[in-house]
């Protein structure tokens, strides 16, 4: 089989952070004693004409102005396939809906928020926008949602059925979709990473020049043995997702037990916990990767020391059963 | 019978097209009455015409079985003003 | 060109049977399993709708499940699963690595519209919160077999479980895995009923595709599973093998959310790509089972996109909607094992409900007795946002090796 390289050559997103900047890698925005706080949105008119405006929900236009910025940045306007992660997909549009319902019934339900609940639209609106007809798909598979859309690309790629990938991860949380994950236990308790939004779009490329780093290798097991996936070589660092409460924390506790020595890094601090908070750890770890160094206060293992980065092991799971393994390496 | 002056319900339905198909920005006298709304003029679509059909039902108690004939009656705000006036029930 | 991947089980339940059995029953004795709504609780009675015949007690008891929560596209997606796990031979925890991907849009809706409410007051059905993301129907069904080592969910509409095919074959040919379940499961909610209706898009009639009069789709409901395999892992555990998937393809309309271009062009490239993988021309396509939901839109783009394929030389090509009716997330995978009935026991599933061309339409198949023998089928879904998506299943001739 094939074994093409795959490279991220750019990478952008709205989140809670600045948005379409890397200024969180020397100024970031911490919201301490929060459990709840939105994306902090860009001007959406720079990119969009109200009548394209018209229907789109903040999900729908952070997820169009993400995709077109990496466009852009990376040079590639058509890409071979667009590819989506999604947890909820448009929640605001299917809770409109819901709560009409319920409060009015059957009639009157109307067809713009119908046409946007379904997860596919995301992905769909930036073909419509950028006019690519190429390959375009959308998962969702709650907190690996972005990793399954990575891996098809990823898989794509290496088959050499296509050579450029957008993938994207997309996810909004409205107050009372909040309130409902809170309940569940999944997010909104004290001294937990903040529940949050995600918009991230990143380029794939087969060539190398001007990317960001490498993506050597994704694996999603499910239910997977005691032992994780364990990569070929050493990494530098490892990527985790811990956000605070036990339950979640506890699988990444294993896995760093297995790699003793080596330094531990998390992002949901940074940038929130939500179904999409995996696509924007792997955004910030390209870019920490393009850098060749990850800055102490991504560390959660306790030295206050910058982390020298050629390769690193990124790690995420899905209440537990559904995870994700995927290594990054520096370009040189 | 409900009556109303052809005048107020030409701004009425311009409202309510900017609030039905959320064009914000845009306000009642950026709409010129006579002008085509799908494809050129203000470039409404399919989607639009279903929302429209929607509100026709809910304000003023129209209800429009098929949506081809849509074509006819959202030509412009003037025809949509005189199918109305014609065909309401609220 | 791939090498062919072998199938080795499939598992239905739809709107004309609760499995292949049944399923190839009501499609020789074109049985339609259209009728007026009996199981969901709406006020739309006056739709006509393809249920599937069991209530949400009957499959738990068929299962063998009598705790909560359960959600009607969990129990479904379970018997189907079920089924072609059974005709597979893979019924304890297998040594291999095997992937499941299923496809669905509104996963646990039944119950979160029925529970809503109570979601945004207390904590009393908590349970659904946990089961109404597209993602934990997935999980659910798969936690019931312990099999499963890579578990996602394709969300892409109407050619969701199409698009799950797609992925587990690329998961095999990456050879990741020897095996992958693919295919769909989708329940009738009156979330989506009232959505398709908003659109305009549904007939107060029995459906009728590529039919002058078609005024619309009937929504139907269902789950269907493949099992798809290396030609080497098959051979190794004596599988018996029921079809070949040849190949297949998707590709963006980008035209529009919910109509389709005129050209057909997302449609055209998605059956394009497929033949170019499988290394087949269109000449070699012995029965197109076509996406044909009956809406105006649909049934003229792709008839459009299906003459410039095809030319002159069309072949047989139905709609068997008009008998499942539209099963959504899982029609890729409905009609795939339908596709796979038609080559193992070489008949056209006819296109029911029809009786008038359309103007410039292609003119559907409506006798069972194929021009010639059906070697390869091309089936087709095509989802809201213009997700086009095909694949081609060939016969596996029990001769040759």
């Amino acid at each position: 089989m094939p074994n093409r390289s795959v490279f991220i050559k750019a990478a952008t997103q709205i989140s809670l952070q600045q948005p379409l900047s890397e200024s969180w890698l020397s100024s970031p925005v911490y919201h301490d004693g929060e459990s709840y706080v939105r994306s902090a949105d860009p001007d959406f008119r720079k990119w969009l004409s109200p009548l394209e405006a018209r229907r789109m929900g903040k999900l729908l236009k952070r997820a169009l102005v993400t995709a077109l910025e990496s466009m852009r940045l990376s040079g590639i306007g058509q890409p071979d396939a667009i590819i989506t992660g999604t947890g909820l997909g448009c929640i605001e549009s299917t809770e409109l809906l819901l709560n009409q319902l319920c409060s009015v019934g059957e009639e009157a339900f109307k067809p713009t928020p119908f046409m946007l609940s379904t997860h596919n639209t995301i992905s769909s609106l930036i073909a419509i926008q950028t006019k690519c007809q190429g390959y375009n798909s959308t998962y969702s598979q709650k907190s690996v949602s972005f990793e399954s859309a990575l891996l098809d690309a990823f898989l794509q790629m290496q088959l050499g059925d296509i050579s450029t990938a957008l993938v994207t991860g997309n996810d909004e949380l409205t107050p009372t979709y909040f309130g409902m994950l809170r309940r569940m236990g999944f997010v909104g308790q004290p001294g937990q990473a903040v529940a949050s939004e995600a918009s991230m779009a990143m380029m794939l490329s087969c060539e190398p020049a001007d990317a960001l780093c490498e993506v050597c290798s994704v694996h999603l097991p499910f239910l997977s043995p005691d032992a994780p996936p364990v990569p070929d070589e050493p990494v530098d660092a490892i990527m985790l997702g811990v956000n605070g409460i036990a339950s979640n924390d506890l699988p990444y506790q294993r896995v760093a037990r297995q790699h003793p020595g080596v330094p531990l890094l998390h992002y949901k601090p940074l940038f929130g916990e939500g179904y999409s908070a995996s696509a924007l750890g792997l955004y910030s770890a390209a870019h920490l990767l393009s850098r060749g160094v990850a800055p102490a206060f991504m560390r959660c293992d306790g030295v206050d020391a910058d982390v020298a980065l050629q390769r690193l092991l990124f790690v995420n799971h899905s209440d537990g059963s559904n995870q994700s393994y995927i290594v990054l390496q520096r370009v040189p | 019978m409900y009556i109303q002056n052809m005048e107020e319900l030409v701004l009425e339905l311009k409202e309510k097209i900017i609030e039905v198909l959320n064009l914000e920005d845009v306000r009642p006298d950026d709409i010129d009455s006579d002008a085509p709304l799908f494809g050129t003029g203000l470039g409404l679509d399919s989607i639009d015409a279903l929302e429209l059909i929607v509100m026709m039902e809910r304000v003023y108690g129209i209800k429009i079985k098929d949506p081809s004939v849509g074509k006819d009656i959202f030509k412009s705000v003037n025809t949509m003003a005189e199918f109305v006036s014609k065909n309401r029930t609220k | 060109m791939i090498e062919p991947i072998m199938i080795t089980g499939a598992g239905i339940v739809s709107a004309i049977g609760n499995n292949k059995a049944e399923t190839l029953s009501a499609l020789l004795h074109r049985r339609s399993g259209i009728a007026p709504l009996r199981y969901l609780q709406s006020s739309h009675m006056e739709l006509p709708v393809g249920e599937v015949k069991l209530s949400n007690e009957q499959m738990k008891q068929m299962l063998g499940i009598d705790r909560e929560p359960t959600t009607r596209t969990m129990l479904m997606g379970m018997l189907a699963l079920q089924e072609a796990l059974a005709e597979a031979g893979l019924t304890s925890a297998a040594q291999r690595p095997i992937a499941l991907v299923s496809g669905t849009t509104v996963g646990g809706m039944d119950k979160s519209e029925q529970y809503y409410p109570s979601f945004l007051a207390d904590d009393s059905h908590i349970d659904y919160l946990r089961t109404h993301a597209c993602g934990a129907t997935t999980e659910l069904i798969a936690s019931r077999f312990g099999l499963f080592s890579t578990v996602t969910t394709t969300s892409t509409a109407c050619s969701s479980a199409a698009n799950a095919l797609i992925l587990g074959a690329n998961l095999i040919r990456s050879g990741r895995v020897p095996m992958a379940v693919v295919g769909g499961a989708e329940c009738i909610t009156k979330f989506h009923l009232n959505g398709f209706n908003s659109l305009m898009i549904l007939d107060p009639r029995q459906c009728r595709p590529f039919d002058a009069t078609r005024a619309g789709l009937n929504l139907g409901e269902g789950a269907a599973y493949l099992v798809l395999e290396t030609a080497a892992s098959a051979s190794q555990r004596g599988a018996k093998v029921i079809g070949h998937l040849s190949g297949y393809g998707n590709a963006c309309d980008a035209f529009h959310q919910t109509a389709s271009s005129d050209e057909g062009e997302g449609a055209y490239l998605a059956m394009s790509k497929a033949l170019a993988m499988a290394g087949l021309t269109p000449t070699d396509i012995d029965y197109v089972n076509a996406h044909g939901t009956g809406t105006p839109n649909n049934d003229a783009s792709e008839s459009r996109a299906l003459q410039r394929l095809f030319g002159r030389q069309l072949p047989p090509i139905s709609s068997t909607k008009g008998m499942t009716g539209h099963t959504t997330s899982a029609s890729g995978a409905v009609e795939a094992i339908i596709c796979l009935l038609a080559l193992q026991h070489g008949f056209v599933p006819v296109n029911y409900g029809w009786t008038q061309p359309m103007q410039g339409g292609i003119v559907p198949a409506m006798t069972s007795e194929p021009p010639r023998p059906l070697h390869h089928a091309l089936c087709n879904s095509f989802g809201f946002g213009g997700n086009d998506s095909s694949f081609i299943l060939t016969k596996h001739d029990d001769d040759a090796q």
